[in-house]
């Protein structure tokens, strides 16, 4: 199990350093920040000059040793835009999104497995085909599009929620719900399926011929064996969503590090792009640990 | 007694649950975008100088946006000519910062030189460029500048000079100090920013003590913000959205255009490019993907700058006409079928996309061979600005704003023959460019009029498209009517409270 963890960590690591490589180059090829930054009609001086402060003049390959050796200390340089240490701009969005993410998921998660399990268990009964008809409209349904219908229903008709920002708990009902449909509708497919297979499997039979009652079948049988796809796809959704939710928080006005991320590729904010993407990589490698951790946990096999 | 003990305990939990999202005394402003620096020295940008210009920081001079009295006095009290080259400002005495430091003519120079320094890049200083300017201080209130050429619209150009205390350092803050009616109160990164009124400024106390500027970059949001109660002016939503009483349209001082390439056959041919004005039929634009209210250019500037030519008439639909000048042009050789690449930019302005394939579509009609390329900002800079590509015949859509009342803020970017947006090359429009630069008063007016009327029916610069209207949402608590000036600044001072 150390060992194992130890192997991840090592790769992680290796890939966190090629993505780094990749976004330097890459993002220093899409073109010259001062060009965006200064007007239009700024003159070749101002944009020199600007170059200069930034130390844009010097060649590639210097910024990247020079990137490197502050990185060693943890200084990601500062914004271009905003003239404040990229780290500190990159960190504060994303507590936003880390929020947001955690908390979708957990209620995706347990929503998605109450009702996916009990959809198993009465297949072809309405509450199932309920459950598909639900989930497959979670699945499909454009999020700008609920967002800005759920904005004009329970906000400006109703009046019920705030339209968008921060500073209440009411102000985050809106976003999450949002984001909340689309993994929902597809991790309940997962559970569902995944437990009818579970659930036609030899040792449920034995168990009902014991006499075991439905509930303990579910939720100590059959789900521990049928979750390990289960955990694959919730993690898949939780990267995404740690990457940034950037329609909601477009719409919602949510200062997550999605929109973050957009804003500094279009404005060729070098240190915040590269800021933000170590930050979304290192949080998505220890959540592909903690995965690793949940399927050892579940499944013996892995352990040994 | 029980039942009273229920009922109390809802209430309080009802209480306890109401959305706490309710107005306070001040107003809400919802912006498309947050600031990334409160800079004082960046306020010509302008979703910094929205929230700066006037309110925190304040200038010599300021353009009456509202009315005709064109330039007035604000840190200045009065100016005047002390030599060709010499402007003198005397300063209003009494006013303090927000700091405390009161303000003098120390304060002037030091911003003067700050917003010029190469160790910042303050936006404000390339309306200073190509011009030598020293300031000196003659008394606490009273500095000249003296300038090399002369420049008689300097007090113009000192409009957008804001001033800062003579201590503040060179380099950017995030906690500006100004002699406005308002300060920095609090800036939430991503949320929002507040300012307060201050007790102690010079002027007339604003009505509105609290402002707090939220950040959404939908425009149906900001829209639903001020239907909602949450905000109280939303001063750019849709115009598909401003379909209510609370909506005001407004001429926001952006023109649309196709700048074009003179350097380039077929474009090098006069004919060609009045038949691309000719070809496109304006109008029916207007109430169907633009605004009802947008007005057709006949300028690069709105109609509102000095010396803007009423007689120049806008080219109308004429597709025959366009067809035979191509003929025409193509009987003498010009190559009017090589392929034309119409560049437009992603989102420049609500329909964009629609506007230029419309276009498109229009040209085509008449002849001309065009292929449509839509942009994001950076790449479209790469078509915009020279060296220019030169890969095939151009045609780039843009919009220019200018809302600072004089075309010498336009003129030579646009047309003169070293302007680094400029499509001709043309001695008559540089010499006429130069001469309005260095004129005053009636002359001034003259050159600048006849400079617009020689592009437009002469030179055939470029096809000028539209002066763009802008929609305003105002809640029912405030009083506020947007300007053509709404766009790069908004002062809190203007809006009353009802």
């Amino acid at each position: 199990m150390r060992s194992m963890l130890g192997k991840r960590a090592l790769s992680s690591f290796v890939s966190l350093f090629v993505l780094i490589v990749l976004v330097f180059f890459l993002s220093r090829l899409t073109g010259d920040p001062a060009t965006l930054y200064l007007p239009v009609d700024a003159s070749d001086e101002m944009r020199n000059n600007f170059r200069e402060i930034h130390g844009l003049n010097d060649p590639v390959l210097t910024q990247f040793g020079r990137y490197l050796v502050d990185l060693v200390q943890l200084d990601f340089g500062d914004s271009l835009r905003k003239a404040r240490p990229a780290l500190e701009v990159v960190l504060e969005a994303f507590v936003w999104t880390l929020w947001l993410a955690l908390i979708t998921m957990l209620l995706v998660t347990v929503a998605a497995i109450v009702v996916g399990s009990i959809a198993a268990f009465n297949v072809g009964k309405p509450f199932d085909r309920f459950a598909s008809v639900l989930s497959l409209i979670g699945a499909s349904a454009p999020d700008f599009w609920i967002a800005i219908v759920g904005i004009v229903v329970f906000s400006v008709s109703f009046g019920w929620l705030p339209t968008s920002g921060t500073g209440t708990i009411w102000h985050w009902v809106l976003p999450i719900s949002v984001l909340f449909i689309r993994p929902f509708g597809l991790i309940l497919q997962i559970v569902r399926g995944s437990m009818i297979t579970a659930l036609g499997a030899a040792y449920v039979k034995t168990a009902r011929a014991k006499g075991v009652r439905n509930r303990p079948i579910i939720f100590v049988h059959t789900l521990r064996n049928a979750m390990l796809p289960v955990i694959t796809v919730i993690g898949d959704q939780a990267a995404a969503l740690l990457n940034g939710a950037v329609v909601v928080e477009t719409i919602f006005g949510f200062p997550g590090v999605g929109k973050l991320m957009i804003d500094s590729i279009l404005q060729r904010d070098f240190n915040v792009i590269l800021a933000s993407i170590m930050v979304t990589a290192i949080a998505i490698f220890i959540m592909n640990i903690l995965i690793d951790i949940a399927y050892a946990l579940l499944d013996p096999r892995i352990r040994s | 007694m029980k039942k009273s003990f229920i009922l109390g305990g809802l209430f309080a939990a009802t209480t306890a649950l109401t959305p706490a999202f309710a107005q306070d005394a001040g107003v809400t402003i919802v912006l498309g975008e947050e600031p990334d620096l409160v800079e004082p020295c960046m306020a010509t940008r302008s979703n910094i100088g929205r929230i700066v210009l006037g309110n925190i920081s304040e200038t010599l001079t300021e353009l009456d946006v509202r009315g005709d009295e064109g330039l007035k006095p604000r840190l200045a009290e009065s100016w005047e000519l002390v030599d060709d080259n010499t402007w003198r400002f005397n300063l209003r005495q009494g006013v303090t910062f927000s700091d405390g430091s009161s303000f003098d003519a120390e304060d002037v120079k030091h911003s003067f030189e700050r917003a010029g320094s190469d160790q910042i890049t303050c936006e404000i200083s390339r309306y200073y460029e190509g011009i030598s300017i020293t300031p000196r201080v003659v008394d606490a209130n009273t500095i000249d500048f003296t300038t090399e050429p002369a420049q008689p619209i300097l007090p113009l150009l000192m409009s957008l000079l804001t001033i800062v205390p003579s201590e503040t350092a060179i380099e950017f803050t995030r906690e500006p100090v100004g002699t406005g009616p308002y300060v920095l109160s609090n800036w939430a990164p991503g949320q929002s920013i507040t300012l307060e009124r201050r007790a102690d400024y010079w002027g007339d106390q604003p009505e509105v003590a609290t402002a707090t500027y939220v950040f959404r970059a939908d425009p149906s949001v900001r829209a639903a913000m001020v239907a909602a109660g949450e905000a109280d002016i939303a001063p750019s939503i849709s115009a598909i959205d401003a379909t209510t009483d609370m909506d005001v349209a407004y001429p926001n001082s952006e023109t649309t255009y196709l700048r074009v390439d003179h350097s380039m056959a077929p474009l090098n041919d006069i004919r060609v490019r009045e038949a691309l004005n000719l070809a496109i039929d304006r109008e029916a634009f207007v109430g169907t993907i633009l605004s009802e209210g947008t007005e057709l250019a006949t300028a690069m500037t709105p109609p509102t700058t000095l010396g803007w030519n009423a007689n120049v008439e806008p080219f109308g639909y004429d597709v025959d006409r366009a067809k035979e000048l191509l003929a025409a042009a193509k009987a003498d050789g010009v190559p009017v079928d090589t392929e034309i690449l119409l560049v437009g930019r992603t989102a420049n302005f609500p329909g964009a996309t629609e506007t230029y394939e419309a276009i498109q579509s229009m040209l085509s009609d008449a002849g001309f061979n065009v292929r449509l390329q839509m942009v994001e900002v950076a790449e479209h800079e790469q078509y915009y600005s020279k060296p220019y590509v030169q890969d095939q015949p151009i045609l780039v859509g843009a919009q220019h704003d200018n809302s600072r009342g004089d075309p010498v803020f336009s003129m030579y970017f646009k047309y003169h023959s070293d302007g680094r947006q400029s499509g001709i090359a043309d001695s008559k429009v540089d010499d006429l460019i130069d001469r309005a630069t260095a004129a005053t008063g009636e002359e001034r007016e003259a050159l600048w009029s006849e400079l617009f009327a020689y592009l437009h029916d002469d030179v055939i610069a470029d096809v000028l498209l539209f002066h763009m209207v802008g929609h305003a949402r105002v809640g029912g608590d405030v009083d506020f009517t947007p300007t053509i000036a709404t766009n790069s600044q908004l002062q809190l001072a203007e809006i009353g409270l009802k």
